[in-house]
C-alpha cells in the first residue's frame, strides 16, 4: 500500500511538474510592468529596454492591450504624452518583434464571395429570442445586399455563429470566424459579456467588427481601432431613464427590479446613481434570471411605497414580475411602472402580462412617426418574414450592422482591414436606425472632456419611452411619451 | 442589517454546537451500548438548540431518543433564529409588520401545495421503482406546454380543464412509454448496475425532452389566460371591504393578506388532485397494489401483483403529477422550455427533506419549502447578495439533510 | 504477445499523431482551438469515468472541481503581484528585494469602480518600481491542490451516500458553488466572468520559433501534455491494486471491506485523484480561454461530460477520452454545417436533441458505450493475456 501511495505521489508530482517544465516562461527576458518616472519618454524607454528608439509603438500597443484587461495599466492615447506614476507595460523584444511582424500581415482575400461573420445567441443560456430575431434581420440584409449587386462585385456570404451568450463561446466563435472562415469583418451579437471577449479577438487579429446589441461601455472605451458599435451605451440609456423619471411629476422614490446578471447589476447601479443626481431615492431588488415566483418580492416592493417601479429584468422573468406585481396591487395600473424593453414585443407582452395596461417601456430606434424610408422598408420585410407585428430594436441593429459593414467594404474598395476601418470612420449610412456615423476615432480622437466610451460609437440611437394605453395595443400604436423631440402624447399616470 | 453581528453570532453558535452534538453524541451513546441510530441527528438538534446547557445533561443522562428530541430542539432553533434576526434587524418588515408575514406565509402555503403535488410524483416513482427521475422537471414543463397548445393554439376556446386533462394524459403516456422502453430493462437484467443506469438514462431523457421542446416550440415565453374569472366580491360592503375583496386579479383577505386569483385556482386544482390521488392509493385495488409493491416487492408478487405493471403505472402516475402541476401553473407563470430546471431541483430538495419514498413527507416537505422560499424572499435584508444566494438555500437544506439524516423526516431507514 | 505489442504500438502511434497534429494544424487556429477544448473534455470525461465507471461513485460535481481549479488559478492571478518596492498599504510579504503583494477586493458595481490598494500605493512608491504579475504555473498548481483538498473533503462527506443520494448531494454541492461564484462579485466578478492572463503572457520560444500569447500551438501542447500525463496516471492507477480495490468497492462494498480493502481510504483517494485531474484541466483551460464564468457549472455542462463518458464507454478510460474528443468535434461540425437559412439554423438546437437521444440509446443498448467495444476488438487477445499475466503477478505479490 505504501508503495502505491508513493507511486501515486510521484505521479501527482509528475502531473504538476511536466506542465511546469513545458509552461515555464522565458526567465526574465520577457516584458515587465514599469511605473513612469519624471523625464521618461516612450522613445527613451524603448531605447533602454528594447534597444530601439523606434520601437515605442509596441509599448503603446501592449500597454493599451493590458489596460483593456486590467484598468491599473495606463491607457496611452497619445505616444508623446505619458505621465509620471502611470503603470505601463514594456514588452519583451520578442513581443515587440511579434507586434511589428503583425503590422505587416493582411487578412487573406476571399474567393468568389466576400465573407462577413455574424455573432448571435442561438441557444440557451443566451437569449434565443434575441438571436432568432437577429438571424431573420441578417437574412434580410444579405438578400438586400446581394440583390443590389453584392460587395466589391461579389455576393456576400454570411457566416452566422452561435455564441450561446457565453463569453468563452464568444472567443471561440470569433476565432472560428476569423481564422477558419477568413471573414473580412464581423457584425452582430446581443450579449455584452460576449462582446467584451469577442472584441479582444477582433483586436488581436485586426478584423473590423461592428457590434449590434451590446451595451457595455467597456467595449468601446478601450478604443480598439477595429471595434465599432451601433447599440446605445448602457450609461447613456440609464441617464435617459433618469431624465424620464425626473420629467414625471411627484416621483420621489423609485424601486428598481433588476436581474442578477452582468447586465442587471451594473445597470441598476448606474440608474440608481443617475436618479440620485436628480434627487430621487432608489432601492434595487435583484432576482435570478429564470425566477418564476415573485410573490415575496412583490410584497416587499409594495412595502417600500414606491412612486415608480423600474423593471431591468429581461425576458420571461420581466413578464413574470410585471404580471405578479399587477396581481399584487402594484401593477402599471396602480403605480407608474416602466416595463422592461422586451415589452415592445406586443404579442408576447399581452399574452404574458394581461393586466399590464399603462406600462411604460423603453425602445431603441426611431419611433414609428419618424421612420425613415429604410426603417419602413426593413420593418415591412421583417414583419412579412417573421409574422411579428413590428421589428424589435435588436433586429434593426443587426440589420444595420451588416449593411453598414457591406457599405464600408464597398467604400474601402478592398477587403483590407485598415481601409475598411477608415471607411467606417468616415461613413454616413442611412439605415433602419437613422443615419449612422462614428464621429470619434483614430482620425478624430475623443475629446479629453468626454468619456472614452464614445470612441467608434454611433452617438444617436434614438432612445424613446413609450406607453401602452389600451389592452392589446400593438407597439406601433403605442404613444411615445419621452423625450420631447419624439413625443406624441403625454404620459398617462395611474 | 444594523447589528448583523447578533445574527452571525447566533448562527455560529448554532453551527458550532450542532456539529459538536452531531459528532460526540453517537460516541457517547455507543460507549454506553445504546441505540445510536438517532443519536447523530438528535445530538445535532439538541446541541444547536441549547449548546452545552442541553448537551451536557443529554450526555450525562442519555435518555432514549425519539422524535421529541428532534422536534422540540427544532422549535427552539427556529425561535432562536427568529429572535436573533429580530435583534439584528429591528426595522425589517418581517419583524415590524405582521400582515406582511401573514401574506408571505399564505403565499408560501399556496405555492407549497403545488410544489408538494409535483414532489409527490417524484416520491411515488422512487417508492415503487427505487429511481429518482432527473427528468421530472421536464414533465412539469411539458404539462404546461400541452395546456398552452391545446387551449390557445390548436383548439382556441377549449375549456381549460379539458386542457389540463389532456396534459395529464400526454405526460402519463410519455411516462409509460419511457418506462417500457428504458426502465423495464432494469428488472430484466439487460443493463448492468441498474441504479446508476436509471440516474443516467433519466438524465438523458431530461436533456432530450428539453431540447426537443425548444426545437419544436421555440424560446418565446408562453402563457395561458386565467382558468377561472372570479366575480367581484366585497365583504362586508363595497365601500369597506375589510373582510374580503375579490377582483379579477387578486383575492384580499382582511385587507392585508393578498393572493393572486390564478394561484388560488391552481392551489384548488392541486388540492382536488391530492384528494383524488389519496382516494386512488388508499381505496382502489390498484392503489393498494401499488403501495404493496412499494412495501415489499416479493411479497406483492406472491400475492399475484405483477410488479412490472406496477412499475409502469407508478412511473406514468408520477410523471402525470408533474405534468398536472405544470398544467395548473401555466396560467400563473410565463412558460419557456427551461422552466423545469429549477422545478426539478426544488422537487429533489422536497423529497430528500421529506424522506425519499414517503408520500406524506413529500407533501409536508412541499409546504415547508414553499414557506421557506416565501420567507426567504420576503425577509432577507441585503437585496443583492441575499437574492443571489436564493437558489443555494434549497440546495443547502438538501446537502445538510443528506449528511445528517439521509432518510429525511419521514423516510424509512436505509 | 503480438497483440500486446500491437496495442502498445497503437498507443504510441496515436500519441505521435497527436503530437504531429500540433504542427499540421498550426495554420488552422480554429481546429487547434477545438482540439484543445476536446482534450479538456477528454480529461474530464476520462477522470469522471475513473470515478463513476471504476469506483462506482456517480458524482455530478465533477465540473465543480474543475471550476475550483479554474477559479483558484484566476483569483491567484487577480490578487497577487510581485513588486520591487513595498506598497505600504496592501498586505505584503518581503522576499529579499521583492515583495509579494496581496491586493484587496474592491466592490465593482456600475460602470465606476474603485481603486485597489496597489493603485493607491503607487503614489508613495519610488519611481522606476517594477510590478510583475506572477506566471500562470503557480496558480495552476495551487488550483490543483485546492481541487485535491475539496475532493478530499467531499470524498469524506459522501462516504455513506450511494447512487441517487450521492448524485443529489453532488448536484447540491455544485449548485451551491455556482451560486457563491455568482454572488461574490468583488472576488469572482460574478456572472461577467473572471478574466485570466493567457497561459504564456509573454509568448513562448520553442525550437527557435516564437509563439505569441494568442498563438494556439503552446496551449495545444500544454493541454495535450496534461491529457497524456493524466491518462498515464489514471491507466497506471486503474491497472494497479488501487484499480482492483475501487472496482471491488463498486461491486460490493461490504464484501470488499470483509476481504480487507480499506474502503474509506480508497473511496476518498479516488475522489482526490479525479478532482485534482479535473482541477488541473480547469485551471489550464481557464488560462487558455482567459475567462471563466459560473455558467460552466450549469447542470447541462455536467451532463455533456457524462454523456461523453457514457457514449465513449463508462468503464474504459481511453474510450471515454476518445468519446469526448469525437463528440466535441461532432458537436462543432454539426454547428458548422448550417449557413443562413431557417432549417439549418435550428441545427444548433436539434444537434442537442439527437445527442440526448444517442445518450439514452447508448445507455440502454450498449452498456460499454460505442467506442470501448471497438477498442476491445482491436486489442482483445492482448488484453486477455495481459489480464492473465497481471493476475498471476498479483497472486505472486500477495504471497
Amino acid at each position: 500500500m505504501k508503495k502505491l501511495l508513493n507511486l501515486f505521489l510521484i505521479a501527482t508530482m509528475l502531473l504538476v511538474a511536466v506542465p511546469v517544465v513545458a509552461a515555464a516562461p522565458p526567465p526574465q527576458d520577457g516584458g515587465q510592468d514599469y511605473v513612469v518616472v519624471a523625464d521618461d519618454w516612450l522613445s527613451n524607454l524603448a531605447d533602454k529596454f528594447l534597444g530601439d528608439v523606434l520601437a515605442y509603438p509596441a509599448i503603446t500597443y501592449y500597454t493599451n492591450q493590458k489596460n483593456s484587461a486590467d484598468s491599473s495599466y495606463a491607457r496611452i492615447s497619445n505616444s508623446d504624452e505619458i505621465e509620471v506614476g502611470w503603470k505601463i507595460y514594456i514588452p519583451s523584444s520578442e513581443e515587440a518583434q511579434a507586434y511589428f511582424a503583425g503590422q505587416t500581415t493582411t487578412v487573406g482575400a476571399t474567393g468568389d464571395t466576400v465573407k462577413i461573420g455574424a455573432l448571435a445567441p442561438l441557444s440557451a443560456p443566451g437569449s434565443v429570442t434575441g438571436g432568432a430575431a437577429m438571424t431573420a434581420a441578417f437574412e434580410i440584409a444579405v438578400e438586400e445586399i446581394n440583390a443590389a449587386g453584392g460587395v466589391l462585385g461579389k455576393p456576400v456570404e454570411l457566416v452566422l455563429v452561435d455564441t450561446e451568450g457565453l463569453p468563452e463561446r464568444g472567443t471561440a466563435a470569433m476565432v472560428r470566424l476569423i481564422n477558419q472562415e477568413q471573414v473580412v469583418g464581423v457584425v452582430g451579437e446581443y450579449h455584452s459579456a460576449v462582446g467584451l471577449t469577442a472584441k479582444e479577438v477582433a483586436h488581436a487579429n485586426g478584423v473590423p467588427t461592428v457590434f449590434a446589441e451590446t451595451w457595455s461601455a467597456d467595449i468601446t472605451r478601450v478604443q480598439y481601432p477595429e471595434v465599432f458599435r451601433i447599440a446605445p451605451l448602457s450609461p447613456v440609456v440609464s441617464s435617459v431613464d433618469a431624465e424620464f423619471v425626473a420629467s414625471l411629476p411627484g416621483i420621489e422614490k423609485v424601486v428598481i427590479m433588476s436581474e442578477n446578471t452582468g447586465y442587471g447589476i451594473p445597470a441598476a447601479a448606474d440608474t440608481e446613481a443617475f436618479l440620485a443626481e436628480k434627487g430621487i431615492a432608489a432601492v434595487s431588488f435583484f432576482a435570478d434570471l429564470g425566477t418564476q415566483d415573485f410573490s415575496g418580492i412583490v410584497e416587499r416592493v409594495k412595502a417600500e411605497n414606491p412612486d415608480l417601479i423600474w423593471v431591468l429584468s429581461t425576458g420571461e422573468t420581466s413578464y413574470n414580475f410585471q404580471q405578479q406585481a399587477a396581481e399584487g396591487g402594484i401593477g402599471p395600473q396602480d403605480v407608474p411602472m416602466v416595463c422592461n424593453q422586451v415589452a415592445a414585443d406586443s404579442d408576447a407582452y399581452w399574452a404574458n402580462v394581461p393586466d399590464g395596461n399603462l406600462c411604460f417601456y423603453r425602445r431603441i430606434g426611431l419611433p414609428k412617426q419618424k421612420f425613415t424610408e429604410a426603417t419602413t422598408a426593413f420593418e415591412a420585410r421583417y414583419v412579412e418574414k417573421t409574422g411579428k407585428e413590428s421589428a424589435e430594436s435588436y433586429a434593426m441593429e443587426a440589420y444595420d450592422s451588416l449593411k453598414i459593414m457591406a457599405q464600408a467594404i464597398n467604400e474601402a474598395g478592398s477587403t483590407d482591414p485598415g481601409a475598411i476601418i477608415s471607411a467606417l470612420e468616415n461613413i454616413s449610412y442611412d439605415g433602419a436606425l437613422g443615419t449612422i456615423t462614428f464621429p470619434y476615432g483614430t482620425q478624430n480622437p475623443v475629446p479629453d472632456d468626454m468619456d472614452a466610451m464614445w470612441w467608434h460609437q454611433f452617438p444617436d440611437p434614438a432612445i424613446t419611452i413609450r406607453q401602452y394605453t389600451e389592452v392589446g395595443q400593438a407597439d406601433a400604436d403605442a404613444a411615445t411619451v419621452f423625450p420631447a423631440t419624439y413625443k406624441t402624447a403625454d404620459p398617462v399616470l395611474p | 442589517m444594523e447589528n448583523a453581528s447578533y445574527f452571525l453570532l447566533a448562527l455560529l453558535w448554532i453551527l458550532c454546537w450542532g456539529t459538536i452534538g452531531a459528532v460526540v453524541t453517537p460516541r457517547i451513546y455507543g460507549r454506553k451500548d445504546l441505540d445510536v441510530s438517532q443519536a447523530g441527528l438528535a445530538g445535532a438538534a439538541t446541541g444547536a438548540a441549547g449548546g452545552p446547557f442541553f448537551l451536557i445533561p443529554l450526555w450525562y443522562l442519555t435518555p432514549e431518543l425519539d422524535w421529541k428530541w428532534v422536534v422540540i430542539p427544532a422549535v427552539v432553533i427556529v425561535v432562536i433564529f427568529a429572535g436573533a434576526f429580530a435583534a439584528a434587524d429591528p426595522d425589517n418588515l418581517c419583524v415590524t409588520r405582521g400582515g406582511f408575514v401573514a401574506t408571505q406565509l399564505v403565499n408560501g402555503l399556496v405555492i407549497g401545495i403545488i410544489y408538494g403535488l409535483m414532489a409527490l410524483g417524484l416520491t411515488l416513482i422512487f417508492s415503487i421503482l427505487g429511481v429518482v427521475s432527473f427528468a421530472h422537471g421536464e414533465f412539469y414543463m411539458i404539462g404546461g406546454m400541452a395546456v398552452y397548445y391545446l387551449t390557445t393554439i390548436w383548439f382556441p376556446g377549449l375549456h381549460p380543464l379539458v386542457g389540463v386533462l389532456g396534459a395529464a394524459l400526454l405526460t402519463f403516456v410519455i411516462g409509460i412509454i419511457f418506462e417500457r422502453l428504458f426502465l423495464r430493462a432494469m428488472n430484466t437484467g439487460q443493463v448492468e448496475r441498474p441504479g446508476e443506469y436509471a440516474i443516467l438514462v433519466t438524465f438523458g431523457l431530461a436533456f432530450f425532452l428539453q431540447y426537443l421542446t425548444l426545437a419544436l416550440v421555440g424560446a418565446n415565453p408562453k402563457k395561458v389566460a386565467r382558468f377561472v374569472e372570479y366575480p367581484a366580491i366585497n365583504l362586508p360592503s363595497t365601500e369597506n371591504p375589510a373582510l374580503l375583496k375579490v377582483t379579477v386579479s387578486s383575492i384580499q383577505l382582511f385587507d392585508f393578506i393578498s393572493i393572486s386569483t390564478s394561484r388560488f385556482t391552481a392551489a384548488i386544482i392541486a388540492v382536488v388532485l391530492l384528494g383524488a390521488l389519496m382516494w386512488f392509493l388508499y381505496r382502489t385495488w390498484i392503489g393498494k397494489a401499488l403501495r404493496a409493491v412499494s412495501q415489499d416487492r416479493q411479497a406483492a408478487a406472491v400475492a399475484g401483483i405483477n410488479p412490472n405493471t406496477m412499475n409502469t403505472l407508478a412511473f406514468g402516475l408520477g410523471t402525470m403529477l408533474a405534468g398536472l402541476s405544470g398544467a395548473s401553473l401555466v396560467q400563473v407563470f410565463s412558460w419557456v422550455p427551461w422552466v423545469g430546471i429549477p422545478a426539478s431541483a426544488r422537487s429533489f430538495v422536497i423529497i430528500v427533506l421529506g424522506g425519499m419514498g414517503s408520500l406524506p413527507g413529500a407533501f409536508i416537505g412541499g409546504l415547508f419549502v414553499g414557506i421557506v422560499e416565501a420567507i426567504g424572499a420576503g425577509c432577507v435584508p441585503d437585496p443583492q447578495r441575499a437574492a443571489s444566494y436564493i437558489p443555494a438555500y434549497g440546495m443547502l437544506i438538501l446537502t445538510l439533510v443528506l449528511l445528517l439524516k439521509p432518510t429525511g423526516l419521514f423516510g424509512r431507514e436505509l | 504477445m503480438n497483440r500486446k505489442w500491437l496495442s502498445l504500438g497503437l498507443v504510441a502511434a496515436s500519441v505521435l499523431a497527436l503530437i504531429a497534429f500540433g504542427v499540421v494544424l498550426e495554420p488552422y487556429p480554429y481546429w487547434m482551438h477545438i482540439a484543445i477544448v476536446a482534450f479538456f473534455y477528454a480529461i474530464l470525461a476520462s477522470s469522471w469515468s475513473l470515478l463513476a465507471g471504476y469506483a462506482g461513485q456517480f458524482s455530478f460535481g465533477h465540473m465543480a472541481f474543475m471550476a475550483i481549479g479554474a477559479y483558484t488559478a484566476g483569483i491567484f492571478g487577480k490578487f497577487i503581484r510581485l513588486s520591487t518596492a513595498p506598497t505600504g498599504i496592501c498586505s505584503e510579504i518581503p522576499l529579499g528585494n521583492t515583495w509579494l503583494v496581496f491586493l484587496n477586493a474592491i466592490p465593482e458595481r456600475g460602470t465606476v469602480t474603485g481603486q485597489n490598494c496597489l493603485e493607491l500605493g503607487k503614489a508613495h512608491m519610488p519611481v522606476g518600481t517594477l510590478i510583475y504579475q506572477l506566471p500562470a504555473m503557480p496558480g495552476i498548481v495551487l488550483g490543483i491542490i485546492m481541487g485535491g483538498i475539496f475532493g478530499f473533503l467531499i470524498g469524506l462527506l459522501v462516504l455513506r451516500l450511494r447512487r441517487t443520494y450521492l448524485a443529489l448531494f453532488t448536484i447540491g454541492f455544485s449548485e451551491i458553488l455556482r451560486t457563491a461564484l455568482n454572488a461574490e462579485i468583488d472576488i469572482t466578478q460574478g456572472p461577467n466572468g473572471l478574466e485570466l492572463a493567457p497561459l504564456f503572457p509573454k509568448g513562448v520560444h520553442l525550437f527557435g520559433y516564437y509563439f505569441s500569447s494568442v498563438n494556439k500551438v503552446p496551449p495545444y501542447y500544454v493541454m495535450l501534455a496534461l491529457f497524456l500525463v493524466s491518462m498515464a496516471v489514471m491507466y497506471w492507477l486503474a491497472a494497479s491494486r488501487f484499480g482492483l480495490f475501487i472496482r471491488s468497492i463498486r461491486e460490493d462494498e461490504e464484501a470488499a471491506a470483509a476481504l480487507g480493502v480499506h474502503i474509506v481510504r480508497y473511496k476518498v483517494l479516488v475522489f482526490v485523484v479525479t478532482s485534482m485531474i479535473a482541477a488541473a484541466a480547469g485551471a489550464v483551460q481557464a488560462h487558455y480561454i482567459t475567462v471563466i464564468t459560473p455558467n460552466i457549472l450549469l447542470i447541462m455542462q455536467m451532463s455533456l461530460v457524462i454523456a461523453m463518458a457514457v457514449i465513449g464507454g463508462l468503464e474504459s478510460l481511453i474510450g471515454a477520452a476518445i468519446g469526448a474528443i469525437i463528440i466535441e468535434f461532432a458537436l462543432e461540425l454539426l454547428r458548422t454545417s448550417f449557413t443562413i437559412g431557417p432549417i439549418v439554423v435550428e441545427m444548433t438546437t436539434w444537434r442537442l436533441v439527437f445527442f440526448g437521444l444517442l445518450l439514452m440509446l447508448t445507455l440502454r443498448f450498449w452498456n460499454n458505450g460505442l467506442i470501448h467495444p471497438i477498442i476491445q476488438r482491436l486489442t482483445r487477445v492482448g488484453w486477455a493475456e495481459e489480464a492473465v499475466s497481471r493476475r498471476v503477478a498479483m497472486a505472486e505479490e500477495m504471497e
